[in-house]
């Protein structure tokens, strides 16, 4: 039985310039669902994640959140609702402490269950709790970004490169986690190069290339599907 | 009257455009906004004013002797100053305050040293006959003016065009870290770039009593405020952008002063305002800045 | 410093009351103890105009050049007020407050820009407002170069007193705002405007509010000065050196705390006292060297070496 989904996003374009980063991509997730999202660099996967989370408005198509059109609303009000995200390249408050950086979401736009020990404790983060965050390593920072949106009790999460610099011990451990909060029914978009970490996650994945989506369906099949390795592999 | 205008201001506004043009090098180069570069100018006033009363020596010699001074003096004030700037936690406004106390201290030894009174040359040392053009007649002063900053703007470009120095400077416009990465001499250029464009405030300001009429140590500011406006008209970071803020400026002032005379000292501010609400990338600009 | 908020504002209870009180006490004593009553008002001045910088370039990082405007136009409100609208003193300076909160919100576009483009755009703004209110095309509506003579309300006694209580309660406004999660949201603005985005604030508004509250204490500090003075000139209300010292004030002192704007009034004002009149010239090489010096070695400011050693400063 198909639920409802969380998220819709329909034929959404994005240009800059006269480059089409996003060119009619369609795809939504459903509560309590992971989405891999791959594909080559350039392929418009961060775009979407920041067409979906405000930072970007599309040029054409429709983003639909709980049945309702969200054009018009700015990020924080995205967030309220309970979507947010990470970054790739890790955007802390880098004066704050740890813990200030993830009170601040909790103070701003919590409405879910999450407090901001769960939140730490849940990304590791609790030990380092009172450190600066500049002085986090890249990895750690990625993990703060994590905490503080979970702070606030998302509904729709969008995960862009956690993978990237992680030891296969933590990716499983993450991946474990990523997996606890779909039970709990938040849906998540991942975006991941690293696929391995993606098979862990999901069965469910878009390729994406050229800013459409090219397949869905589970890796296994994505690899062995002519068009994708045409992409992956340039034959 | 509207001929006048028009052929003044495009006289003015090369003027202006090359009185821009080295704070629009250095921020190319830098991103540091020189909030002392009409200070330079200032000093590059007096340098002429002295010269010429102390020694009949010709604005047009002095404009040498300026920029070779002032070369010097900003090259060795690149070294403890800068790098320290570019390595902080905030360098575009730490350097923008750093900028405006030397723009102080500047304007406090000018009065320390020269005084408060204006100063000025005679314009009929640059040729005592006007210039007839389409039946008006215009300062001599005001078109070698013109002319001088003419050939100082296509020097500044074949600078950057065709030297070693102007390659690495306009790499580094593009990317600092690309430009590093690929070897290029990043310091060594800032600094001579940082030279040259104090250098050449200098010399717009030894020109700077024809065309602003004196020399007086409180206009540094308003002249930096000026500068900064041609150079975001035109882009910043792009040397010949300053020429075409210039002759906006320019022209427009000169249609302001003659139609609506006490309204055009809001010029430059209202051009600045609206500029960088409508177009903050400058009318030469690529691309938008993303938030 | 910056842990949990509210709490600060509890656990730091003592010191924080202590500041508004210490100032209250100072000027309301000072008149008994000095007699150049204008030395201390304008003190005082300077001291507001500082903590309005510092609520805006402490917190927010926009740095004001232009700061002079609100406080021209909120002295040309209190004038106008006056003599066209022949309200009394109290009333005018309302009017005086509404001119700059009108003026912040036509200006609002200019917190779009950063840095350089935003400090030199606001200086640009507050050169239109001088132009426009010294017109002679004006001179029905601001008498234009010629200058407002407020003589008939002239009232030193009431003004000086608007003053003190102005003083007070923006440096009260400073500390909460420093001590609630508003002021920290400030900071996570500064640092990273998506982020703050991210975690709910909204930016635009944010920015917005507190651009209009210092808009707000510029132009109440404008309206009271051009009472106490009762006779002014555009450029005496709109002289960009006023921007400047309380600029210079505060980056001595040290942005982001309440503390800071008032010890940079009180040392570098009472210098400027000392030889600042006679002498302007070694006034400006002095503060121009110390901006300088304090860039290169001391971005924080004074207060900085306190907060180094990990003290709270209020």
């Amino acid at each position: 039985m198909s639920r409802e989904p969380l998220l819709s996003v329909e034929k959404i374009v994005k240009t800059f310039g006269g480059f089409h980063a996003l060119d009619g991509v369609t795809l939504s997730v459903e509560p309590g669902e992971i989405l891999g999202l791959v594909g080559p660099n350039g392929s418009g996967k961060t775009t979407l994640i920041n067409v979906i989370s405000g930072l970007y408005h599309p040029d054409g198509g429709r983003v639909l959140y709980r049945g309702r059109s969200i054009a018009s609303w700015p990020m924080h009000q995205r967030a309220r609702q309970g979507i947010n995200r990470t970054f790739q390249i890790p955007k802390p408050f880098k004066s704050l402490t740890v813990r200030e950086n993830v009170e601040l979401a909790y103070h701003f736009a919590r409405q879910g269950a999450m407090t901001v020990d769960n939140a730490l404790d849940f990304t590791g983060l609790a030990p380092s709790a009172d450190r600066p965050a500049q002085s986090l390593n890249s990895s750690q920072q990625k993990l703060l970004d994590l905490a503080r949106a979970l702070a606030i009790g998302p509904d729709l999460l969008l995960v862009d490169e956690l993978a990237a610099g992680l030891g296969p011990q933590e990716l499983h451990h993450i991946a474990d986690s990523l997996r606890s909060l779909a039970d709990r029914s938040m849906a998540l978009i991942v975006v991941e190069h690293h696929l391995g970490f993606v098979n862990q996650l999901t069965d469910r994945v878009i390729v994406m290339n050229a800013g459409k989506e090219i397949f869905e369906g589970s890796l296994t099949l994505a690899a062995e599907d002519a068009t994708v390795s045409a992409v992956y592999l340039g034959t | 009257m509207l001929e006048y205008s028009i052929v003044a201001g495009i006289l003015f506004g090369v003027f202006f455009g090359f009185m821009a043009l080295g704070l629009n090098l250095i921020f190319g180069v830098m991103q540091v906004v020189n909030l002392a570069h009409g200070d330079f100018v200032v000093l590059g006033g007096y340098l002429a004013v002295i010269a010429y009363s102390a020694g009949h020596i010709n604005p047009v010699v002095s404009l040498v002797g300026a920029f070779v001074l002032f070369f010097v003096i900003a090259f060795a004030l690149y070294f403890p100053v800068i790098p320290r700037l570019t390595r902080s936690k905030d360098p575009e406004m730490l350097s923008l305050i750093l900028f405006f106390g030397l723009s102080q201290i500047i304007e406090a030894l000018d009065v320390i040293g020269f005084g408060n009174n204006p100063r000025s040359l005679p314009l009929a040392i640059m040729g005592a006959a006007p210039w007839h053009f389409l039946g008006q007649s215009y300062q001599m002063a005001w078109v070698i003016t013109a002319i001088v900053s003419l050939v100082m703007i296509g020097a500044t470009y074949l600078f950057l065009y065709y030297t070693r120095i102007g390659y690495a400077a306009r790499a580094i416009m593009g990317s600092r870290e690309e430009a590093a990465a690929s070897g290029l001499p990043v310091a060594q250029t800032s600094a001579i770039i940082f030279g040259v464009g104090i250098g050449l405030a200098a010399m717009a300001g030894v020109l700077s009593p024809f065309m602003i009429g004196s020399v007086d140590p409180s206009t540094g500011l308003g002249l930096t405020t000026i500068a900064f406006a041609i150079v975001v008209i035109g882009s910043l970071g792009n040397p010949l952008g300053s020429v075409l803020g210039g002759l906006v400026y320019g022209v427009s002032v000169m249609l302001m002063q003659t139609y609506f005379s006490s309204w055009s000292d809001l010029v430059p501010y209202l051009l600045l305002l609206i500029i960088v609400l409508a177009k903050p990338s400058g009318l030469l600009g690529k691309g938008v800045r993303n938030a | 410093m910056l842990s949990s908020g509210r709490t600060h504002l509890r656990s730091h209870r003592g010191v924080n009351a202590l500041i508004p009180l210490l100032l209250l006490a100072a000027f309301s004593l000072a008149p008994l103890v000095y007699a150049n009553h204008a030395v201390i008002f304008q003190m005082m001045a300077f001291m507001v105009l500082a903590q309005g910088v510092n609520l805006l370039y402490g917190f927010t990082g926009y740095l004001p050049f232009g700061y002079v405007g609100f406080f021209g136009i909120g002295a040309y409100g209190m004038g106008i007020g006056i003599e066209l609208f022949h309200l009394p003193g109290l009333a005018a300076l309302l009017v005086g407050a509404l001119f700059a909160v009108v003026i912040a919100l036509i200006l609002s576009p200019l917190l779009r820009l950063s840095g350089a483009y935003f400090a030199i755009s606001s200086l640009a703004a507050s050169e239109v407002l001088y132009n426009i209110v010294a017109n002679p095309a004006l001179t029905h509506i601001t008498n234009g170069p010629y200058g407002e003579s407020l003589v008939q309300s002239y009232h030193p006694l009431t003004s000086y007193v608007a003053m003190v209580v102005l003083l007070v309660l923006t440096t009260v406004l400073v500390i909460v705002i420093k001590n609630t999660p508003f002021g920290r949201a400030l900071l996570a603005i500064r640092e990273d405007p998506v982020s703050a985005e991210m975690a709910g604030i909204a930016v635009v508004r944010t920015r917005t509010t507190v651009w209009i509250l210092s808009a707000l204490i510029g132009g109440l500090t404008g309206a009271i000065f051009g009472w106490h003075l009762s006779v002014f000139y555009p450029s005496t209300v709109f002289d960009l050196s006023i921007s400047i010292l309380a600029i210079v004030f505060t980056l001595f002192g040290g942005g982001g705390t309440a503390i800071g704007p008032i010890l940079g009034s009180v040392v570098l004002y009472g210098l400027y006292n000392a030889i600042g009149i006679s002498a302007p010239q070694y006034f400006e090489l002095i503060y121009g060297l110390l901006i300088v010096l304090l860039v290169l070695f001391l971005p924080g400011g004074v207060v900085s070496l306190l907060q180094r050693r990990g003290s709270y400063v209020p």
